[in-house]
């Protein structure tokens, strides 16, 4: 009860902080682009593919935990069930898996724009603001 | 208003900040009170428009050959970064060359709306959230700010503008509509404007605004949509009415993908009269930039409205089917794909009148796939 209550009080302060949707999505896009820059910014490819596979995996948790919460609607849950999914490709080409042939080291940080771009190009409009704000909360100020 | 602001913070200035004596307590609260007055009156005003260039130069000014259009939504989550990691806003980007373009042709009439989010002063007091600009052979004659939930329909604000500086009785070589945006939804349309979460906007909203610009009668030569998934049969076909030549992307192409440079001289640009040409211009320069930018899928394509009607027509009622069903949130769902890739779609002579410029994505399931029929449409997803 009272993890609910903070995570809702934490979803109004970054209202507030924040003031919109569009803002949110901007913050989401300002994180994917952050770990772009990380990933570019590193010489050894096995330390580029951990960055990346962390960042997705963590991005995974936390759209689990935001799905799973009573604060957002069934809705949000089929958006983020979607935006699951497209991540989930993502680290399926990343691996190898799934029919991919995975990703060379010298495509990692071509790979790690391309993550930033689909996301950036992608239409979020089915995630209300609050289901925004907590993954956002989670996925970026937490894990 | 900005005359009231700027005597107001003159005043504060003078009197608390920059005079000669030690500020005391009242003047720092006589300040403050001012300041929060100006901030009021400030947010509570549209900025008047810039008055029309009285100078006589201007009334033998050349003709006006062209007539071009920007609308620019700015009411969402337009951020992007570019590959250094620096983060830009699509709208304010285009805002900039929209300007340029106006700037440097001096044969033309240009108008610029700006749709911004909507912002409050001091959480309560609202401000104007849609910004107009009017050029005339290159020159600025008027800027103001207006508000966009005034008026019955969305496109109120701006054909009433529009009428209000649109010089009548001079033939035009050519009219140009460029919308920059999300993209335009195709049914339902709610939660477009971020702002505005329960207005509605759809491509029908865009045909009809359209024709309410220029009349019923007149046709702009060129419409382009700068969004995703714009060149779907049901688009163009409520665009038909209103467009000679259309550019698109049948795609989920990246925010603000067209490129408005070639725009900037339309005298050169449009020197064989070709409209056809130039609009293929337009859509290969902004491929070829992008293709140095992106590494997701690029598609841009040329629609040449009279040619393509055939294809449109007979696949109208299928995707039409299928929108139906989006809108009524069919079981599985649905998701877009070229129309070659669907049997349903395929037709032998559906490239006739397109013009694509496709490249893959660089990763993903459609990396190999090698080429695009230039219109986009609906099938269930598979399961």
């Amino acid at each position: 009860m009272l993890r609910r209550i903070g995570m809702y009080l934490a979803a109004v302060a970054l209202v507030m902080a924040f003031g919109g949707r569009a803002q949110a999505q901007d913050k989401l896009k300002n994180h994917f682009s952050d770990v772009a820059n990380k990933v570019k910014a590193m010489e050894d490819p096995s330390a580029k593919r951990e960055v990346l596979n962390e960042s997705l995996n963590k991005m995974q948790s936390a759209l689990s935990t935001v799905q799973g919460s009573p604060l957002v609607s069934k809705n949000d849950k089929e958006g983020i069930a979607q935006f699951k999914v497209t991540l989930q490709d993502k680290q399926d080409e990343l691996a190898g898996l799934n029919g991919y042939a995975g990703v060379p080291d010298a495509q990692l940080n071509d790979f790690a724009d391309y993550i930033v771009q689909d996301m950036e190009q992608a239409e979020t409009v089915t995630i209300s603001l609050v289901a925004l704000l907590l993954i956002i909360l989670i996925a970026v100020l937490i894990l | 208003m900005e005359s009231v602001c700027s005597k107001l913070a003159g005043r504060n200035g003078a009197h608390v900040f920059l005079g000669k004596r030690r500020p005391s307590l009242v003047d720092a609260l006589r300040g403050a009170r001012c300041l929060a007055l100006g901030l009021l009156f400030c947010s509570c005003s549209s900025a008047p428009p810039i008055p029309l260039d009285p100078s006589p130069a201007l009334e033998s000014a050349l003709p006006i050959d062209y007539t071009v259009v920007f609308v620019i939504h700015g009411d969402g989550g337009y951020g992007f970064h570019d590959s250094e990691g620096r983060e830009y806003k699509a709208d304010v980007e285009v805002l900039a060359g929209a300007k340029q373009v106006a700037e440097r042709n001096s044969q033309a009439e240009v108008f610029i709306f700006h749709e911004k989010r909507r912002t409050h002063t001091l959480l309560f007091f609202p401000r104007s959230d849609g910004e107009f600009f009017y050029y005339r052979s290159g020159r600025l004659i008027a800027q103001e700010s207006y508000w966009r939930d005034h008026g019955e329909s969305r496109f109120d604000p701006v054909v009433d503008l529009f009428d209000r500086f649109y010089v009548a009785g001079q033939p035009r070589r050519a009219r140009f509509f460029l919308y920059f945006g999300h993209e335009i939804p195709e049914v339902g349309g709610k939660g477009y404007d971020a702002s505005y979460r329960n207005w509605t906007f759809t491509v029908h909203d865009l045909a009809d605004g359209l024709s309410r610009i220029t009349g019923d009668s007149i046709k702009f030569d060129l419409v382009a949509l700068s969004s995703c998934f714009g060149g779907t049969p049901h688009t163009i076909s409520a665009l038909t009415p209103q467009a000679r030549y259309i550019i698109a992307s049948p795609g989920n192409l990246h925010l603000s993908y067209l490129d408005v440079q070639p725009f900037e001289t339309l005298d050169v640009g449009l020197r064989a009269g070709d409209v056809s040409d130039f609009a293929k211009d337009v859509a290969r320069q902004s491929y070829v930039r992008l293709t140095t930018e992106l590494q997701t899928e690029i598609t841009v394509a040329v629609y040449d409205v009279d040619r393509v009607q055939g294809f449109v027509s007979s696949v109208d009622s299928i995707y039409d089917y299928s929108l139906t069903a989006e809108e009524g949130k069919a079981p599985g769902g649905l998701v877009r794909c070229d129309c070659a890739d669907d049997s349903a779609y395929l037709r032998p002579a559906m490239s006739e009148g397109v013009e694509v410029f496709y490249r893959p994505a660089r990763f993903g399931r459609s990396a190999a796939k090698l080429d695009h029929s230039g219109w986009e449409c609906l099938q269930l997803r598979k399961p």
